[in-house]
C-alpha cells in the first residue's frame, strides 16, 4: 500500500437517490438538515425517494484491493455503479486518476472505458451471441482495432484465465465458472489500471468460487489493478481485500483493513459479520503488539508482525511473560503479551 | 366478504364495494323498466338528441384526407414499382424452381420436415390450380412484410431509445390493434385509390404493431448485466444497440417477424375485398357469393397451406439454432433448375392444373348430399339456438317468446313471476352471504328479460361504471363511461349494442366450451396432445377462411357468424386455461398432497385459484379475437358495429367506417382493460 499522490479512485460526499427530480430533493434535504448526512438521509425517505448510496467517503489507492461488503439492498452494487458511472450519481463527486468522472461528457466516459476500466459483473453479463473469443475482444472491436490484432490479445488474456481450447465455444456452452473466466477475460482484454468486480464469484458453487478467488489473487499479484471488489461474503471480503468497506443501508459503517474489522468492529452490525469468523486465522500479530516497546521475557518463540493471532498463540502457550515480535527482516519492532493475544480472540464475548 | 356479512346482516355500511355497486345497478336498472312508458327516453336515446359525429368526423377525415392525398398518391406510385416486380418475378418464374428454393428454404432451415412441409405444401397449391393467383398473394406479401418491418422495427427501436416516446407508442400500438381491420380500409381507399396497393399498405399497417411490439419488449428483457458490459466495454450507443441489444434479443425479434409474416398475409386476403386484383382471397371470396364452395374450400385450404409453411418456417427461424447442410439446398435449387431446362418445351402453365377440381366437385355434390341428407337435424340445431338461446338474449323473453317459436305467448305476469323467483334466488343468496351474488342474479334475469339489444342506456352506463369501478378503480369507471357516451350521443348506440350482444355471446359460449376443454387437456395428456394441434391450426388460419366451412353447412346468418366467432376465439381460452391449471409450482401441489387433498380438491382448491389471473388473461384475449372476429363475419350476415364498417367501405362513406371503427374499438378497449384490471387484482392478491 504505497501512498500515491492522487489515488486511483476518490469518493467525496458521493450520493445516489432514486425518485422523480431526485437532484432538487437532495439538495433541499442536505440543506434543511445543515448537511448532515443522516438526517438528509430521513428526510429523503420521508418525500417517498431512495437514497441508495448516502454521503459515501472514500479513496481507493494504486494497486489496492478494495472490497465494498455489504448484505443485499445495504447499496453496494449501486455505489460501484456510481464509480463505473453507469449511473450517475445524485450529489458529491468521483474522481478516478483525479479527473472528476461525474461531470465528463459522455464522450469522454467512453474513451475512459476503452483506455481505463474494466467491469466483472454477478451473472456474468455475457453476449449469448458471439464467442468466447468475440466476447472477449468485444471491447477492442468497439474501438475499431483490426481483427487479427484483438483476437490476438483476446488469446492472450483468454490463456491468462485458463480458458485454452473453448476460444470458439458460445457462453450457454459453458459452466458458470467457465463463464466467469470469460467475464474476467473480457474486463482485462484493454489492460484496464481499474477493475471493477460486481459480486463476481456469487453466482458459483462453493468449491469454484474458491479456486478462482484464487487465481484472481494470482492475477492481481502479477497485474496490481486498482480494484473495486463487490461481495456480501465476510470471509471473501476477508481473504482478498487490503481494506474493507462495510455497507449498511446505503451508508458506509466502517473503513478498514481485515484485521482491523475483526477485532475493532464499531458497531454491532459488523460485529454481527465478523461473529462467525474465525478471528485467529484473520487478525496478525501487529495488530496487538505494542510497538517500540523492549522489556520482553526470557522465551522467544519467534512472532512475526505479519503472522496470524493463531499461529502466534500456537507458539505461545505455556508463556505468561511478553515476547518479542520481529519484522521480515528480523529486527525486534515490539514486544506482545500473550495475555492480549487471547483477549483479542474473546473480543466479542466482552 | 361472506363472514363480514353475516356477523352484520342488517348493517348497509358495511357492504363491500362489489355489493354496493351492484346494488346501485340493480336499482338503476329497475328504476329505467318501472318508468319506461312515462319516460321512453329512459330506454331509448331520442334520435333527435344524436350529435351528427359520424358526420362531422367523416368532413374533417375528408378533409385531411384530400390535403395528403396528393402524397399519398405519389407513394402509391412508387410502390408500384417494387409490386410489379414482385409480381413479375413471382408470375414469371417457372414453377419447378419456386417449388425448389421453397423447399431448398425449408431444408435449411429445419431440416427434413421442413423442406417436405414445403415440397408437398406447394405441389398441393400448384395441383389445385389456383398458383396464379397464389403467387400474386405472395407478391403482396413479399412487398408489405419488408415494409412492416422497417416500419415496427424503427417505432421499437425509437421506443426503446426514448422512453418519453415509449407510453405513447404503446397506446397508439394498442389502438392500431383493436380498431378493427376493415375500418382502416376506408380511408385508404380514399387516399390511394382502389388497387392492390391499398392492400398493401393496409396489411404493413396491421402487420407493424407485432414488429414493435416484440421489438421493444426483446430490447427491454435483454439482461440489464449485458447491456451494462456493452457500455463499460466503450461502445457508443450505435454500438451498444446494434452489436450488442439486438442481436441478443433475436429470439424475441424473430417471434416478431414470424407474427408480422401472420398478419400481413392475414389482412392481404381481407383486403381482397375491396378487389381489383387477382389474387387468393378474391378467389375465395367470389367462390363464395357464386356459392361454389368446393372452389371457396379449395381456394381456402390453399390459404392455410401458405399460412402453416410461413408460420412454421419463419417460427423455427425463430426458435432453431441449428442451419442444415448448405449442399443440399444448393442440390434443391440445382434439381428445380435443370427439371425445368429439360422439360422447358412441355412445361405445363400453372394455372391449367385441374388436378383437385373433382375433388371440389365432390366436395360440392357431398355437400348437398349431406345437407339434403342431415337437412332437419341442422336446422333444427340452427334453430334452436337462434329461437332459445340467440334471440332471447338479444331481444330478451318478452318479446323472443311467440307462440309460433316456443309454443305460448310472453305475459306480463311470467315477467313478475320471473322477477320473484330472482327476488327468492337473490335473497337466499344473500342470507347465506353471498350479497353481491344474488344481485347479480337478479341483474342477469332482468338483461335477459329486456334482451341486450334493448337494454337501457343509464343501465348500460352505469353497470359498465360499476364494473370499472371494481375492476380498476374511479380512473376505468371514469374513463368507460367517458368512452361509451361518446358512442350513445354519436349514435351508433343500437349497432354497439347489437355487436356487444354477438360478442357477448360468442365470449360466454368460448368461455365455457374453452374452459372445460382447457379443464380437460389440464387433467388429460392425451386430450391435450389431440386439442393441441387443433388450437395451432386454428391459431394459423386466416380469420377469413373460418367463413368457409360455417356458410357450407348453415347458410348466411347470424348463427354461421356466431359459430365463425366461436371457432376463432375459443383458442385462447383452451390455451390460457390449461397453462394456468398445469403450472401450478411443484411445492404447492406436494404440500396439497402431503395434506391429504383429493385430485378434484386439489384442482378446485388449490390449481383453480392459482390459475385465476392466466385464465382471466385468456378471456381477455378470448374477447379481443371475438371482437376482430366480429367485423370479419360481418361478411356473412350480422348486424351491428361490423355491418356498419362493411357497409362504409362500399360506400366509401370515411365518416361511418372510421367512427364505427372507433365505436368497436372502444368496445374491446373497456372489455379489456376491465379484464385485466380484474386479472391484476387476482395477481396481486395471490402476490405474484
Amino acid at each position: 500500500m504505497t501512498e500515491a499522490n492522487t489515488p486511483a479512485i476518490a469518493c467525496r460526499k458521493l450520493w445516489q437517490v432514486f425518485g422523480d427530480g431526485a437532484e432538487k430533493a437532495l439538495t433541499d434535504a442536505l440543506a434543511r438538515s445543515g448537511n448532515d448526512a443522516d438526517k438528509a438521509a430521513d428526510l429523503l425517505r420521508d418525500a417517498g425517494m431512495i437514497p441508495a448510496v448516502q454521503d459515501a467517503n472514500f479513496e481507493v489507492h494504486d494497486g489496492e484491493l478494495f472490497v465494498i461488503m455489504g448484505l443485499s439492498g445495504s447499496g453496494k452494487s449501486t455505489l460501484i455503479r456510481c464509480i463505473s458511472q453507469l449511473l450517475s450519481g445524485t450529489g458529491g463527486e468521483i474522481r478516478i486518476d483525479g479527473e472528476d468522472v461525474r461531470g465528463a461528457s459522455k464522450k469522454r466516459l467512453t474513451a475512459l472505458r476503452r483506455q481505463k476500466l474494466g467491469m466483472v459483473f454477478q451473472h456474468f453479463g455475457l453476449f449469448p451471441h458471439m464467442t468466447v473469443t468475440e466476447n472477449v475482444a468485444y471491447p477492442l472491436r468497439v474501438q475499431g482495432i483490426s481483427r487479427a490484432e484483438r483476437t490476438e490479445r483476446a488469446r492472450e488474456v483468454i490463456s491468462l484465465v485458463g480458458l485454452e481450447g473453448r476460444e470458439d465455444s458460445f457462453p450457454r456452452q459453458l459452466s458458470g465458472g467457465q463463464r466467469q473466466r470469460v467475464g474476467i477475460a473480457r474486463s482485462l482484454a484493454v489492460n484496464p489500471d481499474i477493475w471493477f468486480l460486481d459480486e463476481p464469484f456469487s453466482a458459483l458453487d462453493p468449491l469454484i468460487r474458491r479456486q478462482l478467488q484464487d487465481e484472481f489473487l494470482n492475477i492481481q499479484a502479477t497485474l496490481k489493478k486498482s480494484i473495486v471488489f463487490i461481495t456480501h461474503d465476510i470471509a471473501e471480503a476477508l481473504k482478498l481485500a487490503d481494506r474493507i468497506a462495510i455497507m449498511r443501508d446505503g451508508k458506509i459503517v466502517q473503513i478498514g483493513t481485515p484485521t482491523e474489522i475483526v477485532l475493532h468492529p464499531v458497531d454491532d452490525y459488523v460485529r454481527e459479520f465478523s461473529k462467525d469468523v474465525a478471528k485467529g486465522q484473520h487478525a496478525i500479530v501487529s495488530s496487538v503488539m505494542r510497538e517500540g516497546e523492549t522489556q520482553f521475557g526470557p522465551d522467544d518463540p519467534g512472532l512475526q508482525t505479519g503472522m496470524t493471532l493463531d499461529a502466534a498463540l500456537a507458539k505461545c502457550m505455556n508463556l505468561y511473560e511478553p515476547v518479542p515480535v520481529r519484522d521480515s527482516s528480523g529486527e525486534v519492532v515490539g514486544i506482545v503479551h500473550p495475555s492480549d493475544l487471547a483477549a483479542a480472540l474473546q473480543v466479542d464475548e466482552a | 366478504m361472506s363472514a363480514d356479512e353475516q356477523l352484520t346482516p342488517h348493517a348497509l355500511t358495511h357492504l363491500t364495494r362489489g355489493t354496493q355497486v351492484a346494488l346501485i345497478t340493480l336499482l338503476v336498472g329497475a328504476l329505467c323498466l318501472v318508468l319506461e312508458p312515462l319516460v321512453p327516453w329512459l330506454v331509448i336515446w331520442p334520435a333527435e338528441w344524436v350529435l351528427p359525429a359520424t358526420d362531422w368526423v367523416g368532413a374533417g377525415l375528408k378533409w385531411f384526407l384530400e390535403g395528403i392525398k396528393p402524397v399519398a398518391r405519389l407513394f402509391s406510385e412508387l410502390m408500384r414499382y417494387p409490386m410489379n416486380w414482385a409480381n413479375a418475378a413471382l408470375g414469371a418464374t417457372p414453377w419447378p424452381i419456386v417449388i425448389g428454393l421453397v423447399t431448398a428454404l425449408g431444408w435449411y432451415i429445419g431440416g427434413l420436415p421442413m423442406a417436405a412441409l414445403g415440397f408437398l405444401g406447394l405441389s398441393f397449391v400448384l395441383s389445385s390450380g389456383y398458383w396464379p393467383q397464389s403467387m400474386n398473394t405472395l407478391a403482396l406479401v413479399a412487398v408489405s412484410v419488408p415494409l412492416a418491418l422497417i416500419l415496427g422495427g424503427a417505432i421499437g427501436i425509437l421506443a426503446n431509445e426514448v422512453p418519453r416516446v415509449k407510453s405513447v407508442v404503446q397506446a397508439v400500438l394498442d389502438v392500431m390493434q383493436t380498431v378493427p381491420t376493415f375500418a382502416y380500409l376506408t380511408p385508404l381507399l380514399l387516399l390511394f385509390g382502389f388497387g392492390p396497393v391499398v392492400g398493401l399498405i393496409a396489411s404493413a399497417i396491421y402487420a407493424a404493431p407485432p414488429m414493435a411490439r416484440n421489438v421493444m419488449l426483446g430490447l427491454e428483457r435483454v439482461e440489464p448485466e449485458i447491456k451494462e458490459a456493452a457500455i463499460m466495454s466503450g461502445g457508443t450507443r450505435f454500438q451498444q444497440l446494434f452489436q450488442v441489444e439486438i442481436p441478443s434479443a433475436t429470439t424475441q425479434i424473430m417471434i416478431g417477424v414470424n407474427q408480422c409474416l401472420m398478419a400481413a398475409l392475414s389482412m392481404v386476403i381481407i383486403a381482397a375485398v375491396i378487389g381489383g386484383f387477382n389474387d387468393i382471397g378474391w378467389e375465395v371470396l367470389l367462390t363464395m357469393r357464386k356459392a361454389q364452395f368446393g372452389e371457396a374450400l379449395l381456394a381456402g385450404m390453399v390459404i392455410v397451406v401458405f399460412a402453416v409453411i410461413i408460420d412454421r418456417m419463419s417460427g423455427a427461424l425463430a426458435t432453431e439454432r441449428k442451419r442444415h447442410d448448405r449442399r443440399v439446398v444448393w442440390a434443391l435449387v440445382a434439381f428445380g433448375v435443370v427439371f425445368t431446362a429439360l422439360f422447358w418445351s412441355s412445361l405445363p402453365n400453372a394455372s391449367e392444373f385441374t388436378l383437385m377440381d373433382p375433388v371440389a366437385g365432390a366436395v360440392d355434390s357431398g355437400l348437398t348430399a349431406f345437407t339434403q341428407a342431415n337437412g332437419p337435424w341442422l336446422d333444427a340445431l340452427k334453430n334452436n339456438s337462434m329461437f332459445y338461446v340467440l334471440l332471447p338474449l338479444r331481444i330478451g323473453l318478452d318479446q323472443a317468446v311467440l307462440p309460433f317459436t316456443w309454443g305460448f305467448a310472453w305475459t306480463p305476469a311470467m315477467s313478475y313471476g320471473l322477477f320473484a323467483a330472482g327476488a327468492v334466488i337473490a335473497a337466499l343468496m344473500a342470507w347465506r352471504g353471498h350479497a353481491t351474488g344474488g344481485l347479480m342474479v337478479l341483474i342477469g334475469i332482468g338483461m335477459l328479460e329486456t334482451g341486450i339489444a334493448n337494454l337501457p342506456w343509464p343501465f348500460v352506463l352505469s353497470g359498465t361504471a360499476a364494473l370499472g369501478w371494481v375492476a380498476g378503480g374511479r380512473k376505468l369507471a371514469l374513463m368507460s363511461v367517458i368512452l361509451l357516451s361518446t358512442i350513445l350521443v354519436s349514435g351508433l348506440w343500437e349497432r354497439a349494442l347489437l355487436s356487444l350482444y354477438l360478442s357477448g355471446a360468442a365470449v360466454f359460449a368460448c368461455a365455457v366450451v374453452g374452459g372445460a376443454i382447457g379443464l380437460l387437456s389440464a387433467v388429460s395428456e392425451t386430450a391435450w396432445k389431440i386439442v393441441r394441434p387443433i388450437c395451432d391450426m386454428l391459431q394459423t388460419i386466416p380469420l377469413f377462411v373460418f367463413l368457409i366451412p360455417v356458410l357450407m353447412v348453415f347458410q348466411i346468418g347470424e348463427f354461421s357468424a356466431f359459430l365463425a366467432i366461436c371457432a376463432y376465439a375459443v383458442v385462447p381460452m383452451i390455451r390460457y386455461t390449461r397453462h394456468g391449471l398445469v403450472n401450478t409450482p411443484d411445492e404447492m401441489m406436494e404440500a396439497a398432497i402431503s395434506s391429504g387433498a383429493t385430485e378434484w380438491q386439489i384442482l378446485r382448491d388449490i390449481r383453480a385459484p392459482y390459475a385465476a389471473p392466466t385464465i382471466l388473461l385468456g378471456l381477455n384475449q378470448t374477447i379481443l379475437y371475438a371482437f376482430a372476429m366480429l367485423v370479419i363475419a360481418a361478411l356473412i350476415g350480422t348486424t351491428g358495429l361490423g355491418q356498419s364498417i362493411y357497409l362504409a367501405l362500399g360506400q366509401a362513406d370515411v365518416g361511418l367506417g372510421i367512427s364505427a371503427g372507433a365505436a368497436m374499438a372502444i368496445l374491446a378497449l373497456i372489455a379489456d382493460r376491465m379484464v385485466q384490471g380484474f386479472a391484476e387484482e387476482r395477481r396481486q392478491a395471490l402476490g405474484l
